[in-house]
């Protein structure tokens, strides 16, 4: 029977399905990889004021922060993103989410106002000295659109590492990866209706600004607009191992952006609904009946 | 309470309520003028790791050098700072790194005394974490090489003592608010096999130094000894006896390292101290509770909670105390800076901490090494901690109660 291990993090309910049976030593790497989830739920968490995260939001206004070599690796992807998907990516939409009422559970800083959105304008990365520094204070940076794949690529490395070919692991369903050759068939709901996907060694990556919902605000919002994204029911990315973030990043921009742009690196595919259609970039994917 | 502690508490309260500031103060605390102060850390596996990620939020510090046997946890420690130097060996890096005056050590406990020993040896001021060792005999080496280098700083990582809010809920302890001590109950709850993958078979052993009761104290060396600690600190009493029990409920893997952990400490004044810990279950996690005859307190890592029975005469600042509840009781929230934060109308925006506790002990003991003062937890304090981790090791083992001899608690 394979062993499956499951915790709480990230916001969500992570599972991690080993495929061979249950043993102390598969345990232990399963849980290894399950300690790399938390870690990054730890420094990541926007709504931990303990966080690595919250340090960089409260401190990055007044001084340069230092990042290790992951966090770099990390924020220069966010901003490599952001260029790229012309301004439809971007971490510091954490502003806006706040004023929508998206982040009431966390407190404005008592030393801040709140600043406006803008990566370009307001992030400064600095390459050599491995800091980032904001330009103007009350900037908030939210990683919610890349650190469930960010932690997913970091458990997978683990599991890579310790002999472990052959897995799947999620967190709440949005994020996957699907390790080893065998095919693995995934359900995807968009538009009202059930489809499915076959993957294998392989990350995948699901938005849908229906996930989360105040009012008539969504999650997802279109930092270029200031408001929500609603022309897209649901945007897939898939990517090789190891681009997991990359592909977050990338389906959190495909909500805003309503269409794949030139400037999305080929290797991640992808597939748009708009609530009729879908539009795919080397995604196959099959209507599924609903289940009984 | 005698008049001279009420005087006291009154003025330590004040002070923690209006000159306690959480953020961005201490960091500042740490920025100095002159050259960074090198500092190494030996043992890169996930604690260690840890301490890396709190050290880069610190200014007036630079990370040095990274040690650790494991050529795997090393370059894993490497990634986190930059331009650190790596070793493998404690000694090659004494040697070959003079510009390390501070060590932080976070091995193995049953490692901890040459490490600890050569660096003070060699001039270096010492963080060693907690237990300080696995016998009586290697932790009475480390305190007593401490003392013996009185121009060093040697902290023993016990992260209470740093911790604000416990700091803050100490002085409330310590009042009439709490009032007599009644009891203290802990818990350490986690659902995990405690057990940690090799890169090669043949370190396992190694790697899985827990579970080997040759060199482990188990739940109540590796996690209790942090919270006997507490109640050590918040009553200023020592134990004068422990019984212990444990089984293993959930890991039946050929482990003989019990899963599961009770101990009762009795203290000289007849108070008791409750200890559960297991790893076959999560619920609740970590916490004490301390109770007195007019309220109890609920430490819980990064938060506290003060629960205040009927007939306890109600203070001033309760008034604009922030609240939570808990089932069919209501908890007031330890905040510490709350007069500030009321002021500004922003009390929910304290309720917490900011940073780890992990965070406060790092800057405690950095702080110490820049002013030359002594740490806020030493040798002595982490000796006393280890005597009695080891002592409810040895009754959960042998499933009796142990007396702990009071000369054990000197150096």
């Amino acid at each position: 029977m394979p062993l499956l291990l499951a915790t709480h993090a990230l916001g969500t309910r992570v599972e991690l399905a080993l495929d061979e049976p249950d043993s102390p030593g598969l345990r232990a790497v399963g849980e290894e990889a399950m300690a790399e989830i938390h870690l990054w739920h730890e420094r990541l968490s926007y709504f931990q004021p303990e966080s690595f995260l919250s340090f960089i939001n409260r401190s990055a206004g007044h001084r340069r922060v230092s990042l290790d070599e992951d966090l770099w690796s990390l924020l220069d992807l966010c901003q490599r993103v952001h260029t790229a998907s012309a301004g439809a990516f971007d971490p510091t939409v954490a502003g806006l989410l706040g004023r929508a009422g998206l982040h009431a559970a966390v407190p404005a800083s008592i030393h801040d106002e709140p600043a406006d959105t803008g990566w370009t304008a307001l992030v400064e990365l600095d390459e050599a000295e491995r800091t980032i520094q904001f330009r103007q204070r009350g900037v908030r940076l939210d990683l919610g659109g890349v650190a469930k794949g960010f932690a997913l690529d970091r458990a997978s490395e683990t599991l890579l590492r310790h002999g472990v070919h052959s897995a799947v692991l999620h967190a709440g369903t949005s994020s996957v990866v699907v390790l080893g050759p065998a095919p693995r068939t995934l359900g995807v709901r968009a538009g009202g209706s059930r489809y499915t996907l076959t993957l294998r060694q392989a990350c995948l990556s699901v938005s849908a600004p229906r996930g989360r919902v105040v009012g008539d605000v969504t999650h997802i919002m279109d930092p270029r607009i200031g408001s929500s994204a609603r022309c897209v029911d649901t945007a897939l990315v898939v990517g090789a191992i190891g681009s997991g973030a990359e592909a977050d990043a990338w389906s959190t921009a495909l909500v805003a952006l309503n269409d794949r742009p030139l400037a999305m690196p080929e290797p991640l595919r992808s597939a748009i609904h708009d609530g009729r259609t879908w539009s795919v970039h080397r995604i196959q994917l099959e209507h599924a009946p609903e289940a009984a | 309470m005698t008049d001279t502690t009420r005087r006291d508490f009154l003025i330590q309260s004040a002070g923690a309520l209006t000159v306690m500031a959480l953020m961005p103060t201490i960091p500042a605390l740490a920025r100095q003028q002159g050259e960074p102060l090198g500092v190494a850390l030996i043992g890169a596996g996930r604690q260690g790791r840890a301490i890396l990620g709190e050290l880069a939020k610190l200014e007036g510090f630079r990370v040095v050098g990274v040690c650790d046997s494991d050529e795997s946890r090393l370059n894993s420690g490497l990634r986190r700072v930059q331009g650190a130097k790596g070793f493998a060996d404690h000694r090659a890096m004494l040697d070959g790194l003079p510009e390390a005056k501070a060590v932080i050590i976070a091995t193995p406990t049953h490692l901890h005394r040459p490490i600890a020993v050569d660096a003070l040896a060699a001039g270096r001021h010492v963080y060693c974490e907690a237990p300080l060792a696995h016998t009586m005999e290697d932790c009475r080496a480390i305190a007593a090489a401490a003392k013996a280098a009185p121009a060093l700083v040697f902290a023993s990582g016990l992260e209470a003592r740093s911790n604000p809010i416990y700091k803050l809920a100490r002085s409330f302890f310590r009042s009439d608010a709490v009032r007599d001590p009644v009891a203290i109950e802990a818990q350490h709850f986690q659902k995990t096999s405690w057990r940690f993958p090799a890169a090669d078979a043949s370190r396992d052993n190694e790697v899985n130094w827990r579970l080997d009761p040759e060199v482990s104290l188990g739940l109540p060396g590796e996690h209790g000894v942090h919270q006997f600690d507490v109640a050590m600190w918040f009553t200023d009493r020592l134990p004068v006896a422990v019984g212990g029990a444990g089984s293993i409920r959930l890991h039946d893997d050929g482990r003989k390292m019990a899963d599961t952990t009770y101990n009762t400490l009795r203290f000289d004044n007849n108070l008791f101290m409750h200890h559960q810990a297991s790893l076959a279950n999560s619920f609740g996690g970590r916490s004490e509770t301390l109770r007195g005859s007019n309220a109890a307190i609920k430490l819980a890592w990064t938060a506290a909670w003060m629960f205040k029975e009927a007939d306890a005469p109600t203070q001033g600042w309760e008034v604009y105390a922030n609240r939570q509840q808990f089932h069919n009781e209501e908890g007031i929230t330890l905040i510490a800076d709350a007069t500030k934060l009321a002021s500004q109308g922003k009390l929910k925006e304290g309720v917490g901490l900011p940073n780890p506790p992990l965070y406060y002990a790092l800057s405690d003991f950095l702080k110490s090494v820049r002013e030359n003062k002594p740490a806020t937890t030493t040798a002595a304090d982490g000796l006393r901690a280890t005597v009695v981790a080891i002592h409810a090791a040895k009754a959960v083992a042998a499933g009796a109660e142990q007396a702990i001899d009071p000369a054990m608690y000197e150096v």
